[in-house]
């Protein structure tokens, strides 16, 4: 762990619960999903204002607001354009980016290959509950084919995304699962994937009690949830990750699917390697119109 | 003898004509010469039609010129495809490509009977004396030197330099060249002397770089340490200076995935603390308005070029317009005013860029820098520019007292709250769009909604009372008028020198500042004014509609606005103000002489 | 990574500790929800919220006094971290417009998983005290349930009709 890193325990999980009152419906999962960061940024013990926190929009983006950290809740789908940017820009925070399987996977679905690519060092929570609840339960990227919703009177007529697989096959770092159903899991799974030195993504079955389906209810989630360390999946095999990753839907695992064993450096290391490079014998700002003088 | 030449070039881009400009511009500015270079090229990546446009002066040159002086042609279709970029006049002499077969009382050029019109064998001389045709350009640099005096020693050295790292071989090849364009100049003498005086400066030290260089050098010495972008013509230099120097600075560039992502993440680095930027053109533009609004209603200081090009859509890429003033001011919804500036040339890109970065640093909002293809990619001489006389602000960060209970969106007496950035302690706060209370937590009050746009639109009133972002010349009393600004404004001060000579009464407005129109300022100028001209390439007139939406404009005061790729010429406004002289006359003539 | 409690090795004061931390998650989480009500306007699971926040601490604090009394000012070295939703009710539990009926259940829940956890412990305790003090605090929870019943058996019966017939449309944002 890098040096900046205060001792663990100098600060409890409530250090990071701000004074805002969630907008949230009670039962909503995102209680859950934010009580589990604030347990694993205690865990990490960075202070709350070493911590960037960005979100998009949705239901689970107004959760930057509920924690004390330095919080951005931007637009529809740009979550990680902003991230990458605070990152590159001061590589000493701890950046989270977070939002729904709509922001992510929908509208924002262009980004997260490209931080993958990157492997800029930034954990991304996905809130994922399957439907548009802000806007009052439309379809959405991750709703299972036949779904019937406002916009899908009739049944959806198109395959869900695979998260898992999609973040898998781009090559992501470390991908996990997590639910509402096992806080103490989902707490010590967010913080392996702050700790993870590189692009982390965590998608947390998340669901919505007013919209959502009975199937995907705390009750039913249980029902097909099962522990990846219980089943002895080796998180270092990432094809063994990406077949438990199809039963994205069926079952629902829980704990890391991939973890890279030997991370490689991040973007945001390689940019300091460059800046401390490049530095060196550089023309004074104030004299850098001498590069167009012509003689 | 002349004291200034404007030379227009065209050929194919395998004819190297733009290198030719670029070397006789170096060679010029090596000699003391001011000038001013622009490019013209056809769709193609490789083998198009290209254009250059050089002017060479001994005193400071406002733009590119009007009607050639000299004409190069290496072929025919090529050069007529620039039409109204490279005006051929009664004054012109003409020097094209003997082989295209064209005889010399019988070229393509439609109702012009040109100075004098000279057929040379430039690509049989490139061949016999280089042994390719390639080293055309080379000739043409010696026919240039031989006839009109510049660049004689300095272009050959300009090319010694760039070919001795390749061959000894290629160097005595380009001078074999050259030496037989001057032989061929000094054999066939022009009718009258064209010579260019020799420039009084001559070994002082001069800049010569584009408004694209211009704008990323000046973002680094304002401190610039971020910018987030995606590659787009005419835009893309900038982002390509910025990543060769910014991280010796301690900064980053990223080139992003898409436009969005390129706003994205400068606005992203602006929540960070740093100074940011993205730079693009108007398809980019119309992609980054969404985070436009997002960084007004967040208060974050960005700095974002809109290079201008000929839209809608793809438009014209590699032509200038300056369509984009609607975009650029009313953009993106809601209610939110974001500072609009523009350069007239690559000289005061400079200050341009270091007042757009003090604006958004010091009013902690975006603003846009409208440049346009023809100051973007002008290559121009410059005296250099003492950048110890400028200022730079930083934003106002929150100390002491600020940080007991502190409130991100504090209402101050200024409108002005201090901002923090993630790593400070007790700075912590939400930033959002969604409209929220003083201390960034999100709200749906309509009586908070009003306050807090009434503190994001009023804290940018200052910017409308500096005159010092207005350019006024001429008699301040004259009732003819001029207003113009990016690069048509250099056209205009040349056509204000060239009237002014002709004994009209007359008056110029460059505003550097397009965004919020400052009222005041225009009613003041306007007040003398009975006939004016608001200059524009665009073929809304989007500039006089905005005036006309803020103002109530002099009744004489009319638009002369086409669409871009179609430049203006200082002649033609002359012309046009003689007319308003003499509509003006003639109502004045009717009031002295009642009819009976 | 989260610690674990090692039920094993876990001393009297740890055990106090534990207790302590167990009834202080409660405590908050019944805050949460009471807020979460008052946010949500439902103001009477909202007051039993509330008042179930005011149990938890009265119980913690006699569990604090009792370990202040036994260990003074020894530092713990259980924490919070060990402590995931013990008898703290599962997030799941609250609904907006929610009955005090239901509330009451969501509670009586709560006190049924905390119990579970006690007698799931109860075989791994080694120390004999910890083992008193484990039973003791079973026990209370099957009071606990006691208490809540009682309260829920002074409603008045159950309509039958749920309160989401009734109420609005949730709103767009």
């Amino acid at each position: 762990m890098s040096a900046t890193m205060t001792t663990p325990g100098e600060f409890q999980a409530k250090d990071y619960k701000s004074d805002l009152k969630p907008i949230w419906c009670p039962g909503c999962g995102d209680y859950s999903v934010v009580q589990g960061i604030y347990r694993a940024l205690a865990a990490v013990g960075r202070p709350p204002h070493e911590v960037a926190f960005i979100s998009g929009i949705g239901c689970s983006s107004r959760i930057p607001g509920y924690t004390t950290a330095y919080g951005f809740n931007t637009v529809h789908g740009r979550a990680l354009p902003i991230a990458q940017g605070i990152k590159l820009a001061n590589p000493d925070l701890l950046v989270l980016a977070a939002g729904g399987d709509g922001d992510g996977f929908s509208i924002g679905g262009g980004h997260i290959a490209h931080l993958i690519r990157r492997n800029i060092d930034i954990t991304y929570i996905v809130m994922d509950n399957q439907i548009y609840g802000l806007t009052k339960g439309q379809l959405s990227p991750t709703s299972q084919k036949g779904r019937t919703t406002c916009t899908s009177p009739y049944g959806s007529l198109e395959n869900p995304v695979n998260p898992l697989l999609y973040v898998l096959a781009y090559g992501a770092g470390f991908v996990a699962q997590a639910s509402p159903t096992d806080l103490a899991g989902m707490a010590a799974t967010l913080e392996e994937a702050i700790r993870y030195p590189g692009f982390a993504f965590v998608n947390v079955q998340s669901p919505c009690v007013t919209y959502g389906e009975e199937a995907q209810q705390i009750k039913g989630l249980k029902a097909i949830s099962e522990s990846l360390s219980a089943i002895g999946h080796d998180p270092a095999d990432r094809l063994a990750a990406m077949d438990l990753a199809q039963h994205y839907g069926e079952k629902l695992h829980l704990g890391v699917f991939y973890k890279n064993p030997e991370p490689p450096p991040t973007y945001d290391a390689l940019i300091r390697e460059r800046q401390a490079q490049l530095s060196q014998g550089a023309l004074p700002k104030e004299r850098i119109l001498d590069l167009f003088i012509k003689k | 003898m002349r004291k200034d030449l404007v030379f227009g070039m065209a050929g194919s881009g395998g004819d190297g004509i733009v290198s030719a400009g670029d070397s006789l511009l170096q060679a010029a500015s090596a000699e003391g010469y001011h000038g001013v270079m622009t490019k013209s090229f056809g769709s193609q990546i490789r083998g198009g039609e290209s254009s250059c446009r050089v002017r060479i002066s001994t005193d400071p040159v406002l733009n590119p010129g009007g009607n050639l002086d000299v004409a190069v042609a290496l072929n025919w279709e090529d050069f007529l495809k620039f039409g109204a970029e490279l005006p051929v006049a009664g004054t012109t002499v003409v020097i094209y490509e003997a082989a295209t077969g064209v005889p010399e009382n019988q070229i393509p050029l439609v109702g012009v009977t040109p100075l004098q019109v000279i057929a040379v064998p430039i690509a049989a001389m490139a061949k016999e004396t280089a042994g390719t045709e390639r080293a055309k350009n080379t000739v043409v640099l010696g026919l240039i030197a031989g006839w009109f005096g510049i660049g004689g020693e300095a272009v050959m050295k300009g090319i010694s330099k760039k070919l001795a790292k390749k061959s000894q071989e290629l160097v005595e090849a380009n001078q074999k060249a050259f030496d037989a364009g001057v032989a061929f100049a000094k054999s066939h003498p022009l009718k009258a002397d064209m010579t260019v005086v020799p420039s009084s400066s001559k070994g002082a030290v001069k800049l010569l770089t584009d408004g694209n260089d211009m704008c990323a050098a000046a973002a680094l010495f304002a401190g610039c340490q971020f910018f987030g972008g995606y590659p787009i013509t005419p835009s893309t230099e900038i982002m390509q200076f910025f990543t060769n120097h910014v991280w010796k600075y301690g900064g980053a560039v990223l080139q992003a995935e898409d436009e969005i992502a390129g706003i994205g993440a400068a606005v992203g680095a602006s929540f960070a603390g740093k100074k940011s930027m993205t730079a693009t053109s108007g398809p980019g533009l119309s992609l980054k308005s969404e985070m436009m609004g997002l960084a007004s209603i967040a208060e974050l200081p960005l700095v974002i070029v809109d290079v201008q090009r000929g839209g809608p859509s793809t438009g014209l890429p590699t032509k200038t317009e300056q369509s984009d003033l609607f975009a650029a001011a009313f953009s993106a919804h809601g209610d939110v005013i974001r500072p609009v500036l523009a350069p007239t040339s690559v000289a005061d890109m400079f200050r341009t860029t270091v007042e757009a970065f003090n604006i958004a640093e010091y009013y902690q909002t975006p603003v846009i820098i409208l440049s346009d293809q023809e100051i973007a990619s002008r290559k121009e001489t410059l005296d250099p520019i003492d950048t110890s006389t400028f200022k730079i602000i930083n934003r106002l960060v929150p100390a002491g007292a600020d940080l007991q209970d502190y409130k991100r969106f504090k209402q101050t007496e200024n409108h002005i709250s201090p901002i923090s950035h993630p790593g400070m302690l007790g700075g912590t706060y939400l930033a959002s769009g969604i409209e929220h209370v003083e201390s960034g937590a999100p709200t749906n009050s309509g009586s908070v909604h009003q306050r807090m746009n009434d503190k994001r639109i009023k804290k940018l009133d200052p910017l409308k009372e500096r005159k010092d972002l207005f350019e006024i010349t001429g008699n301040p009393d004259a009732p003819l008028a001029l207003v113009a600004w990016g690069s048509v404004a250099g056209v205009c001060r040349e056509a204000l020198q060239m009237a002014q000579a002709e004994g009209l009464d007359v008056k110029l407005m460059v505003p550097y500042l397009l965004y919020p129109v400052a009222e005041q300022t225009y009613r003041d100028f306007f007040a003398s004014v009975q006939k004016g001209l608001v200059v524009e390439q665009s073929h809304l007139a989007q500039t006089f509609k905005v005036l006309r939406m803020h103002l109530d404009l002099p009744k004489g005061l009319q638009s002369l606005a086409r669409s871009g790729a179609n430049p203006f010429l200082p002649g033609e406004i002359v012309a046009a103000l003689h007319h308003l002289l003499s509509e003006l006359q003639r109502s004045h003539e009717g009031k002295l002489q009642p009819q009976e | 990574m989260a610690a674990r409690i090692d039920f094993a090795s876990l001393s009297l004061m740890d055990a106090l500790d534990l207790a302590v931390l167990i009834e202080d998650e409660a405590k908050e989480r019944y805050e949460e929800f009471a807020a979460q009500m008052d946010q949500h306007r439902t103001p009477d699971a909202a007051k039993f919220f509330r008042l179930m926040a005011v149990n938890e601490a009265k119980h913690g604090q006699e569990l604090a006094d009792r370990r202040s009394q036994l260990f003074g000012g020894v530092t713990p070295t259980v924490t919070r971290a060990m402590v995931f939703e013990v008898e703290a009710p599962d997030y799941d539990q609250a609904r907006a417009f929610m009955s005090p009926r239901q509330a009451m259940k969501a509670a009586l829940a709560s006190e049924v998983k905390a119990h579970a956890f006690f007698v799931a412990a109860l075989p791994s305790l080694k120390d004999a005290k910890v083992r008193a003090l484990f039973e003791e605090l079973r026990d209370e929870e099957v009071q606990h349930q006691a208490l809540v019943k009682a309260e829920l058996a002074k409603l008045p019966p159950d309509s039958g009709l749920s309160d989401d017939d009734f109420v609005d449309e949730p709103t767009a944002q």
